[in-house]
C-alpha cells in the first residue's frame, strides 16, 4: 500500500513541471515515509471509528449516517452508499460505468497547487474543513459541485471528525494482524475432555506446517505467527473469548479452527469483526442466505451430505415419484437437514417428501417400524443415531419391509450389525475419501509428520487442518504482497478446483462457501462386512 | 399528440435522450415478416440525424427538422438488431413493439420463472435499468433513483407501469441475491429484478444495446418504453427522478 502511495506521489511529482510543486512533493514523500514507519500502520481509536464509517457507513456509537443522492436528494441510509463502495478500501477509486471516483489519498487531496480533474473541474487544495464541506455539502474547495454520483452525507459532528481523521490515513493502514514482517493467523482449539486430543492435533499440525512455511522465507517475506484460542464451556463463552483474542491480539484470519458447536456464534463474530475464517472443522457449515462472506468451509456438512444422498436416490429412482420418507429425532439439527432434503427433492424431482418425527427419549423401534412399514415407502432417510437405525432396521426386517435406508447423520462400525435383508440397501455419505489424497499431498504430509513428530491419532483432523492451511497460504500468495482481508476474500472467491492433495478439490465463488460441496455415496456389503462405493463424487452445488 | 410527445422529449433534455430508432427486423415468422414490410413502408427519418427514425411523420427531437420518408429500406440500426429470439407479435395491434425484445426466460427476485417480453413488457409502459448486486459505485445511486421514481409514480407502478432491473451479472446474481438487494432499497410491488441463464440475459442486453464485455463497464442507462405505442427512449440513469418520472408519464401518455 505504501509502495503504491509513494509511486503515485512520485508520478505526480514527475508530471508536474512546476519546480516548487516538485520540491513540496518530495518533502511530502519524506514526511509520509516517516509517519508510515513510525505509526506502523496501526490506527488510533478515532481513526478506527472513522474507518467503520468509511467502510460500512455506520458509526461505532450507533448514530445515524444518512446519504442524499443526486439533485433530488434522495435519502438513503449511509450503509447503502459507504465511501468505500466507490472510492475503494484503499481510497484510490473504483471506476465503473464511466464514473471515475476521485482518489482520496490525503497527499493527493492536499497537493499545494490547483488541481485539474479529468472532467476539467479545477480546485484548490483540500483542508480538513474543506473535506468536511465536500462530504456534507457536495462542494469542492473551489465551490464547484462534485460529481452527481457523489452523495452528500449527514452525520454527527464527532462522527464527521472521525471520518476525516481516517481519510487522512486511508490507503496507508493495514488490516489487523498484518505488518511488513509478519502475518498473524489464529485458530480455535478444544482443550478439555475427550476433544483435547483433537485440540493437540490441530495445534501440532498448524505449528509444524507454518514453521515449514516460515523456514522457507514465509509469505512475501512475512513470517506467519500463530495464535491459539481455546474453546470455552458454552458457545457464547467461546465466542466471547474469541472476540477478545481477535481484538487484542490482532489476528488477520483464522484457519483450521475447531468451531463445532459454536458455528453460528463464530460465523456471526467473523462477519462483525471482518475476519476471514478458512476451513473451520465442523459438520454444520453456516450457509443460510444472505451468505456470510467471511467463512470458507472445506467440506460438506450434514445438510450437503443429505443433499448428495437425495440426489443419488432420485437418480436411482429414475422417475419413480413415489417419494421419500424422512424419519428424524426432534432436534435443531434435524430441522436444517429436513429443509435441505426437501429443497434437494424439489430440485431433483424425487416426489413428495413425508416426514415422521420421534423423541429421542421415547424411541420405540418396534412401534415406529409398524407405523412406517404401512406407508410401504421404498426410500427412507433416517436422521437419527446409528444405534437407532440398527434397531429400526431389525424391526422392519421382522415385518419383511426392507426399504433403501439413507443415513446422512449416522455412521460408525455398528452399522455392520444391520439385518442381511438390508444388504447393499444402506447408503452413507462421506464428504471426503482416500481417493482425494494425491501422492504429492500425502508425501508432503508424511514428511511433515516425520519431521515434526505429529501425533499418530486424529489423522482426519490433521489432514483437514493442513488442507485449510494450504488454502490460506495459496490465497495469500495469489492475493499478493499488498494483501488485505477484503483481497483475501476476493481471491478465495476465485478458487476453482484448487487441489490441496488431501481433501477434495475446492471451488469457491461469490455464492459458494463450501469448497467441496457434495459427497461420496457408499453402500455396505453386509455379508463381507465392507464398504462399497455406490457412486463417485455427487456434486450438490 | 405524437408531435407533442416528441417535442416534450426534446425539452426534457437535462439528460442525454436518444430516441431508440423504431425499425423492423425481418423475422422468420411469416406474420412478423408482413408486419415488418408494413413498417418498412412507413419509416421516417431525420435528414440530419439518420439515427432518428419514426413510423410516423413528425419532427426530429434533436434538431426540430421535419422527418422525411426513409430512403434506405434496409433494417434500421436498431439496438435489437442482433437479438436472438423474436418477440411474439402484439395481438391484433397495428403497431408492434418498436424495439425487438426477446421473450427470454428469466427469474425474478422471488425465484419465479418469467418470460421477459410476455410477462413484463407486453402492453405495458416500462422503465428498465441494468444493475448487478456486487456493484458498489453506480448501482446504489441508480437503484435509489429508481426507488424514488417508484414512489413518485405511486399506484401506477405495478398496474400499468412496470419497473425492471436487469442483472448484468446473472452468474453471481441469484434470485436470493436480487431479493436482498431489492429489500435493501425497499423496492415495492411492480418493480421486478431479473436474472437468468447467461445466454438468456445476454440476448436481452444485446437487444437493449447495453451488452458489455466487462460488467464494470456497464453504462447507467435507463430504457423507457411503451410497448403498446412502440416508442422507446433512453435516459441517463443518474438523472434526477423528476426527469425520469416525466419521461415515463409522457411515454405512458398521461399528460
Amino acid at each position: 500500500m505504501r509502495a503504491v502511495a509513494i509511486c503515485l506521489t512520485l508520478a505526480a511529482g514527475l508530471l508536474t513541471a512546476h519546480p516548487f510543486a516538485q520540491g513540496v512533493t518530495a518533502h511530502a514523500f519524506l514526511a509520509q515515509e516517516a509517519t508510515a514507519t513510525a505509526a506502523a500502520a496501526t490506527l488510533t481509536p478515532q481513526e478506527k471509528r472513522g474507518k467503520q464509517i468509511y467502510v460500512q457507513g455506520t458509526t461505532a456509537a450507533g448514530r445515524e449516517v444518512l446519504a442524499y443522492v443526486g439533485d433530488a436528494s434522495i435519502e438513503v441510509p449511509g450503509s447503502t452508499l459507504p465511501c468505500a463502495g466507490c472510492h475503494g478500501l484503499d481510497g484510490q477509486g473504483k471506476p465503473e460505468g464511466g464514473v471515475v471516483p476521485s482518489n482520496l489519498s490525503w497527499e493527493i487531496l492536499t497537493k499545494p497547487y490547483e488541481v485539474t480533474q479529468a472532467s476539467g473541474r479545477k480546485r484548490p487544495p483540500y483542508t480538513e474543513r474543506a473535506l468536511e464541506f465536500a462530504i456534507t455539502r457536495g462542494l469542492d474547495p473551489g465551490g464547484n459541485k462534485l460529481h452527481p454520483a457523489m452523495p452528500s452525507y449527514q452525520m454527527a459532528r464527532e462522527d464527521l471528525a472521525d471520518l476525516v481523521a481516517y481519510l487522512k490515513r486511508v490507503g496507508q493502514d493495514r488490516d489487523p494482524g498484518l505488518t511488513e514482517k509478519s502475518i498473524t493467523v489464529g485458530t480455535i482449539v478444544p482443550t478439555r475432555g475427550e476433544l483435547s486430543g483433537v485440540g493437540q492435533a490441530i495445534r501440532a499440525t498448524l505449528t509444524a506446517f507454518f514453521d515449514e512455511v516460515n523456514s522457507r522465507g514465509g509469505i512475501y517475506n512475512r513470517k506467519v505467527e500463530l495464535k491459539f484460542i481455546e474453546t470455552a464451556d458454552t458457545p457464547a463463552a467461546t465466542a466471547a473469548s474469541l472476540r477478545r483474542s481477535l481484538q487484542d491480539e490482532q489476528v488477520f484470519a483464522l484457519a483450521g479452527a475447531f468451531t463445532s458447536g459454536a458455528d453460528s456464534e463464530i460465523a456471526a463474530l467473523a462477519d462483525e469483526l471482518d475476519v476471514p475464517v478458512i476451513g473451520p472443522l465442523t459438520l454444520s457449515p453456516q450457509t443460510a442466505r444472505p451468505l456470510n462472506r467471511h467463512v470458507f468451509y472445506l467440506l460438506s456438512g450434514l445438510e450437503e451430505q443429505a443433499r448428495a444422498l437425495v440426489s443419488y436416490a432420485s437418480q436411482k429412482l429414475q422417475g419413480d415419484k413415489s417419494g421419500v420418507l424422512v424419519v428424524y429425532p426432534e432436534s435443531e439439527l434435524s430441522a436444517g437437514v429436513i429443509a435441505a432434503v426437501k429443497d434437494q427433492c424439489l430440485k431433483n424431482g424425487c416426489g413428495p417428501v413425508e416426514t415422521e418425527g420421534y423423541r429421542r427419549a421415547q424411541f420405540d423401534a418396534q412401534g415406529l417400524a409398524v407405523k412406517l412399514g404401512k406407508t410401504g415407502k421404498q426410500v427412507v432417510l433416517f436422521l437419527g443415531a446409528g444405534g437407532e437405525a440398527i434397531a429400526l432396521m431389525k424391526e422392519a426386517d421382522k415385518l419383511n419391509w426392507s426399504p433403501a435406508v439413507y443415513l446422512p447423520v449416522a455412521g460408525g462400525s455398528g452399522i455392520m450389525e444391520a439385518p442381511l435383508s438390508f444388504n447393499r440397501k444402506i447408503y452413507l455419505a462421506f464428504p471426503t475419501s482416500p481417493s482425494d489424497q494425491t501422492g504429492d499431498g500425502v508425501g508432503e504430509f508424511r514428511a511433515l509428520a516425520a519431521k515434526y513428530n505429529l501425533p499418530k491419532t486424529h489423522l482426519a483432523t490433521q489432514l483437514s487442518v493442513m488442507g485449510a492451511a494450504k488454502i490460506l497460504v495459496e490465497a495469500l500468495k495469489r492475493a499478493g504482497k499488498d494483501v488485505s482481508r477484503e483481497k483475501l476474500i476476493e481471491t478465495l472467491e476465485g478458487f476453482n478446483q484448487f487441489a490441496t492433495g488431501l481433501t477434495p478439490a475446492v471451488t469457491y465463488g461469490p455464492n459458494r462457501r463450501i469448497g467441496a460441496s457434495g459427497a461420496y455415496v457408499v453402500t455396505i456389503d453386509l455379508e463381507k462386512k465392507e464398504y462399497l462405493s455406490a457412486s463417485g463424487w455427487v456434486d450438490v452445488d | 399528440m405524437r408531435v407533442k410527445f416528441i417535442l416534450a422529449l426534446a425539452l426534457a433534455a437535462l439528460i442525454v435522450f436518444g430516441p431508440v430508432p423504431c425499425g423492423a427486423n425481418p423475422s422468420a415468422a411469416g406474420q412478423a415478416q408482413r408486419k415488418a414490410q408494413r413498417q418498412k413502408a412507413a419509416r421516417y427519418e431525420c435528414p440530419m440525424h439518420p439515427e432518428v427514425t419514426s413510423r410516423r411523420p413528425g419532427k426530429c427531437p434533436k434538431c426540430g427538422m421535419a422527418l422525411r420518408p426513409a430512403k434506405n429500406n434496409g433494417p434500421a440500426q436498431t439496438a435489437g438488431a442482433v437479438a436472438v429470439e423474436a418477440s411474439p407479435p402484439a395481438e391484433g395491434a397495428a403497431e408492434a413493439s418498436a424495439l425487438r425484445i426477446p421473450d427470454a426466460t428469466v427469474y425474478n427476485q422471488n425465484g419465479r420463472r418469467l418470460n421477459f417480453y410476455t410477462d413484463l413488457v407486453k402492453g405495458k409502459v416500462v422503465a428498465i435499468n441494468f444493475i448487478f448486486t456486487t456493484c458498489t459505485t453506480i448501482c446504489p445511486p441508480l437503484t435509489a433513483t429508481f426507488r424514488r421514481v417508484q414512489s413518485e409514480l405511486g399506484e401506477h407502478v405495478g398496474r400499468d407501469i412496470e419497473l425492471i432491473s436487469v442483472s448484468v451479472d446473472p452468474v453471481t446474481d441469484t434470485p436470493e441475491r436480487l431479493f436482498d438487494f431489492a429489500a435493501k432499497f425497499k423496492a415495492g410491488p411492480g418493480w421486478t429484478f431479473v436474472t437468468g441463464d447467461q445466454a438468456e440475459i445476454d440476448s436481452l442486453l444485446q437487444a437493449f444495446g447495453v451488452a458489455v464485455a466487462n460488467k464494470n463497464d456497464h453504462t447507467p442507462t435507463i430504457l423507457i418504453g411503451n410497448d403498446a405505442t412502440g416508442h422507446w427512449t433512453r435516459a441517463y440513469g443518474l438523472a434526477s427522478p423528476t426527469t425520469l418520472v416525466k419521461a415515463i408519464t409522457e411515454a405512458a401518455g398521461y399528460k
